[in-house]
């Protein structure tokens, strides 16, 4: 364990999910042949200027919003200058003074303790375009030139790997749920760049900082922050000076390497994009672009277990992003939403994940679905009966009933035939009757057995049971 | 004040804006962007001037695009006008490292 | 016959009787740019696809003023299909596969690009010697400059080459060489002409604008290439108007403001003669003219510079031998491909104010020089608005001296500086400005008045021009009709 106290921040990029580029007309797509989303502005051609998607500014708003972050009213756009040759017009535009969102934060539980991960800013920016190398070359593909991003970063306020492992879980969560962005880190369309230092005592001023970028994974992050605290450990504990630099992380080594020593301050040269006027943001479009925003996930949470759903219940479902959003149409239902959610997460989530199929694919509308669950809840389909016709419940038209009808299945909930029934088994196995009554509990389920095979298992186990136990007293 | 910008300031701006110059030329731009300096210089004697102030470059707001696609390239096209290209990419020479910038 | 030579009106109703075709203009035209080869007015013709053009065109009805009329487009603005290299070796084999939105807009109107008019390298100059392709000539004096930028425009608009030109505008690129070249030209407001397609030299500055033998036609050029575009956030959502409706209205009672550092010292005594004559026309015509104290007048060539360099540094950055135009053959590694394309590809002049605009922006310089600059800018602006409340114009010589030698040396600070100090204001306020040609110095090369008006008051800058014009009848034709036949 370190002698150290770590300083962790971290530097998100993420695609935004438009269909067109930041700055020009041409499709935001992934995956298509190299260099065929392209028009004169995606390749910095001369003359060419700038127009604003309005889809990412109103994804802006939203992704603030979601982020609890102040949202700038004027803002602009700045030049970042520096030559690279993914880099179309050897500058970026980006916004260096007037971030769209600032001062936000993000809320994680560490050790049942919830924790503000804060939010300096976040800004949007343009893409650059994919580079690969072969041999003595590099190759140019700039159909990711000029895709919109947003980059949030973190105050330094971070403690530890784990820390920052959920808060990059809970930001991608948060983000998907808000239609922000698909969040893939394995497509690049999240990417995540922690920055670590180590110092001794929490008074002494920040030390130096160590960039880890090309992370391909959280669980990389985790193992990138962790070996870079080693690294700088062993460092200081041998009295060497930590050098600023950029480094990578390297999965088939699972360590990271050197990338490159920062240049004393790189010169970007920021200035005012003059090719685009300020954007103002008016209190109607934030209004419009807020009301977008989907139910979050820490409110769906909170609502399903004020519903009456378990814990356990209610976080499998915020997983499911389609159950969730088929569930929330529930939510004003007088309807056993426990039941409702078992339902969901249990046969229904089976028969999805094998068919590989969304649930607005099936013929369970809302009104079937509502139906099932109080015929579940008040003991007319038991759960084998479902196992039986989830089916013809998920793929055809027919009413419940007359697939119950189909699948002959008629269960007695008349109790007084129940308890005819019952009576009749009494009576005719005073023995058992004799041991239950002296303590011994297994003989109830021997006379639920026998009841049973006298309704050739049609009558409902735990109305049978109730009545069984009180005609027992 | 000097007639000349020191050496290593002008190879550091030619090195910002990407510009390889020559001996004689290192002689030449010295002094003549030296020149250009001192004029602008003139400019720290102007008062009035709020550092926080944002200046919009010009004064209409802007207006959004529609997030609609419009008409692109043909690939074959965008790397035939590349000075050097390899399949359907554009070439340069190797590139070690990650982009500076995004 | 010339027929180039009348008045477009003219030329029109040729057209339309079909007594012409507009084959027959293209031709002429080319006539005439072989005949003024030495004048060195154009980078690249077009002259198959304007033969080609012609052609098709007779097929059709004759709809506007413009039809089958040959113009003549500055290099710096985009040409799908056709050449477009901003006078830089860098561009010198970038055929675009793309118009300016300009281009779109006269070639709806089915105007003939007839070629690419020659320019300083990427419009930093103001004598078009920094042109890769070497300077145009002076039509009154070949030994003379034509100025700059837009020195080819002028050049073959006062040789008769052609009716009608578009030039840019940075810092006076438009107006100067109109004054030189005995033409009328205007910067529009900035925004009211798209900037799309036009190649970036400082983008808070750069304007387009037509280039023409007299105010009338200058106006109805202007009437066809402005207009909101979606395609430049910087373009303005200004109704279109008709820029010819105040030509003809009386001036009498308009007042005329003279900031007194536009007639100083610094003017030849020639060009403050010929200012008073102007003077004396528009009083006796009930005008009233005031000299008046400006504040900023002197600083705005030094603010220009910051700004103008700045934004030109990093607008420039994209010509780096990779996805088009000149790129240096053998590089040993990317960074050579860089330095080595740059230095080739750029002439001295482009290279010098990239590196001082780096060196602008660089560290904290961008607070002390550029964002500095950009609000006393702001200043300016109301300096101006404030006197353009009192006064309908605001009056001043467009050049200091007439056009000069072109092998004066190029790199006097002095004479930049002049070059630029009396047509710079309208750029850095983003108002219009126009030259009006007033007369001949001793050494008989024109002499230009220069004229502002308030934001998208161009019809009002014609209506005074116009009036002075009238007054004037000036005879601007070099040949003085003796090569007419």
């Amino acid at each position: 364990m370190s002698n150290y106290i770590p300083t962790i921040g971290v530097e998100v990029h993420l695609e935004l999910k438009t269909k067109t580029k930041i700055f020009s007309p041409s499709e935001n797509g992934y995956g298509k042949m190299a260099n065929s989303l392209t028009n004169e502005i995606d390749l910095g051609y001369p003359g060419t200027l700038p127009t604003l998607n309005e889809e990412v500014i109103n994804i802006g708003i939203k992704a603030a919003t979601i982020l609890n972050c102040k949202i700038r009213k004027v803002m602009h756009f700045d030049r970042k200058n520096y030559f690279y040759p993914d880099n179309p017009k050897n500058y970026q535009i980006t916004q260096d003074r007037t971030p769209i969102g600032y001062d936000g934060y993000v809320e994680i539980e560490v050790n049942g303790e919830k924790k503000k991960i804060e939010i300096k800013e976040m800004h949007i920016e343009e893409d650059t375009c994919k580079s690969a190398h072969r041999g003595n070359k590099t190759l140019l593909d700039f159909n990711r030139a000029g895709v919109p991003l947003l980059e949030i970063v973190t105050k330094p306020c971070i403690s530890s790997s784990e820390e920052a492992k959920l808060y990059l879980e809970k930001l991608r969560e948060l983000l998907t749920y808000g239609d922000i962005s698909d969040c893939k880190i394995e497509e690049g369309s999240m990417r995540a760049e922690p920055n670590v230092s180590l110092r001794k005592k929490e008074e002494d001023p920040f030390g130096t900082k160590v960039e880890i970028k090309n992370i391909g994974s959280i669980s990389n992050v985790v193992a990138g922050i962790e070996k870079e605290i080693e690294r700088q450990t062993k460092l200081y504990d041998q009295g060497q000076e930590i050098v600023p630099q950029t480094r990578r992380y390297d999965d088939k080594i699972q360590n990271t390497v050197l990338m490159r020593v920062k240049e004393t301050g790189n010169d970007y040269r920021y200035f005012p994009e003059p090719d685009i006027p300020f954007v103002v943001l008016t209190d109607e479009m934030i209004e419009e672009a807020v009301k977008e925003i989907p139910m979050l996930p820490d409110e769906r949470r909170r609502i399903y277990q004020e519903l009456g759903v378990s814990k356990l219940n209610a976080n499998k479902l915020v997983q499911n992003r389609p159950l969730s959003d088929y569930f929330n149409e529930l939510l004003g239902e007088k309807i056993n939403h426990q039941t409702a959610s078992n339902l969901l997460l249990g046969d229904i989530s089976a028969y999805l994940n094998r068919n590989e199929k969304d649930i607005k694919e099936t013929t369970l509308t809302k009104e079937r679905f509502i139906e099932l669950v109080n015929l579940i809840d008040n003991n007319t389909l038991t759960s084998k009966n479902l196992k039986e016709i989830i089916i013809p419940l998920l793929e055809e038209e027919k009413t419940i009933q007359e697939i119950m009808k189909d699948n002959n299945i008629e269960n007695i909930t008349d109790d007084t035939e129940i308890r005819k029934i019952i009576r009749k088994v009494i009576e005719e196995n005073k023995d058992s009757v004799e041991d239950y009554k002296n303590g011994h509990e297994r003989a109830i389920k021997f006379l639920m057995g026998q009841i049973m095979k006298e309704t050739k298992g049609k009558a409902n186990p735990k109305m049978t049971m109730d009545i069984l136990q009180e005609e027992l007293k | 004040m000097k007639d000349k910008l020191s050496r290593e300031e002008l190879l550091h701006v030619a090195e910002l804006a990407r510009i390889e110059l020559t001996e004689e030329e290192i002689e030449k731009y010295q002094i003549h962007i030296k020149k250009l300096l001192d004029d602008v210089e003139k400019i720290k004697d102007v008062e009035g001037y709020d550092e926080e102030q944002l200046i919009a470059p010009w004064s209409e707001n802007t207006h959004l695009r529609e997030d609609k696609i419009g008409e692109m390239y043909d690939p074959k096209e965008v790397i035939n006008r590349a000075p050097k290209h390899s399949g359907n990419y554009i070439e340069v020479p190797v590139v070690v490292g990650e982009s500076e910038g995004a | 016959m010339r027929y180039l030579n009348l008045p477009l009106v003219e030329i029109n109703k040729l057209l339309k009787e079909k007594k012409i075709k507009p084959i027959d203009l293209v031709n002429e035209a080319y006539e005439n740019i072989e005949k003024h080869k030495e004048y060195n007015a154009y980078i690249t013709l077009n002259k198959e696809d304007a033969i080609r053009q012609a052609k098709e065109l007779e097929n059709k009805e004759v709809d506007n003023l413009f039809f089958g009329i040959p113009i003549a487009v500055k290099d710096n603005i985009v040409t799908k299909g056709l050449r477009t290299t901003a006078a830089s070796h860098i561009l010198d084999n970038f055929i675009p596969p793309y118009d300016a939105t300009v281009v779109e807009k006269i070639k709806e109107r089915n105007m003939i690009i007839i070629g690419k008019t020659n320019m300083d390298e990427f419009a930093m100059g103001s004598s078009s010697r920094t042109s890769y392709f070497g300077p145009p000539k002076n039509p009154w004096n070949k030994n003379k400059i034509s100025g700059g930028t837009s020195g080819g425009s002028a050049t073959t608009i006062a040789l008769r080459d052609v009716p009608i030109a578009l030039g840019s505008d940075t810092g006076g690129s438009i107006r100067q060489p109109s004054a030189y070249t005995g033409i009328v030209g205007l910067k529009p407001t900035y925004g009211r002409v798209s900037r799309y397609g036009l190649i970036a030299y400082a983008s808070s500055f750069d304007q387009i604008g037509a280039m023409t033998r007299n105010v009338y036609e200058n106006a109805l050029l202007l009437n066809t290439i402005v207009g909101h575009d979606d395609k430049d956030l910087t373009s303005s959502k200004k109704e279109n108007e008709d820029f010819t409706r105040l030509i003809g209205e009386s001036v009498k009672g308009k007042k005329i403001a003279i900031p007194k550092f536009f007639v100083s010292e610094i003017v030849s005594k020639d060009i403050l003669d010929n200012i008073k004559q102007v003077v004396k026309i528009l009083e006796e015509n009930g005008v009233i003219v005031d000299y008046i104290d400006m504040k900023y007048v002197e600083n705005t060539v030094t603010l220009y510079q910051i700004i103008a360099m700045a934004e030109a540094s990093s607008n420039l950055a994209r010509y780096d031998g990779i996805r088009y135009g000149y790129s240096y053959e053998k590089p040993n590694n990317i960074d050579d491909l860089y330095v080595k394309t740059r230095a080739n590809g750029f002439g001295e002049e482009v290279k010098k104010r990239i590196m001082v605009g780096s060196y602008l922006l660089s560290g904290e310089n961008a607070k002390t020089y550029y964002n500095k600059a950009l609000s006393i800018r702001d200043d300016i602006r109301k300096e101006f608005k404030r006197v353009l409340n009192d006064y309908d114009w605001i009056m001043g010589p467009t050049t200091a001296t007439t056009a000069y030698d072109l092998d004066d040396p190029m790199d006097d600070p002095s004479k930049s500086f002049l070059d630029d100090v009396l047509v710079m204001p309208a750029n850095m306020t983003g108002l219009p400005g126009i030259n009006v040609p007033i007369g001949f110095g001793k050494d008989n090369m024109p002499i230009g008045l220069h004229i502002m008006g308030d934001s998208f008051e161009e019809a009002k800058l014609y209506q005074i021009a116009s009036f002075i014009e009238k007054e004037l009848k000036l005879d601007l034709n070099p040949w003085k009709g003796e090569e007419n036949e």
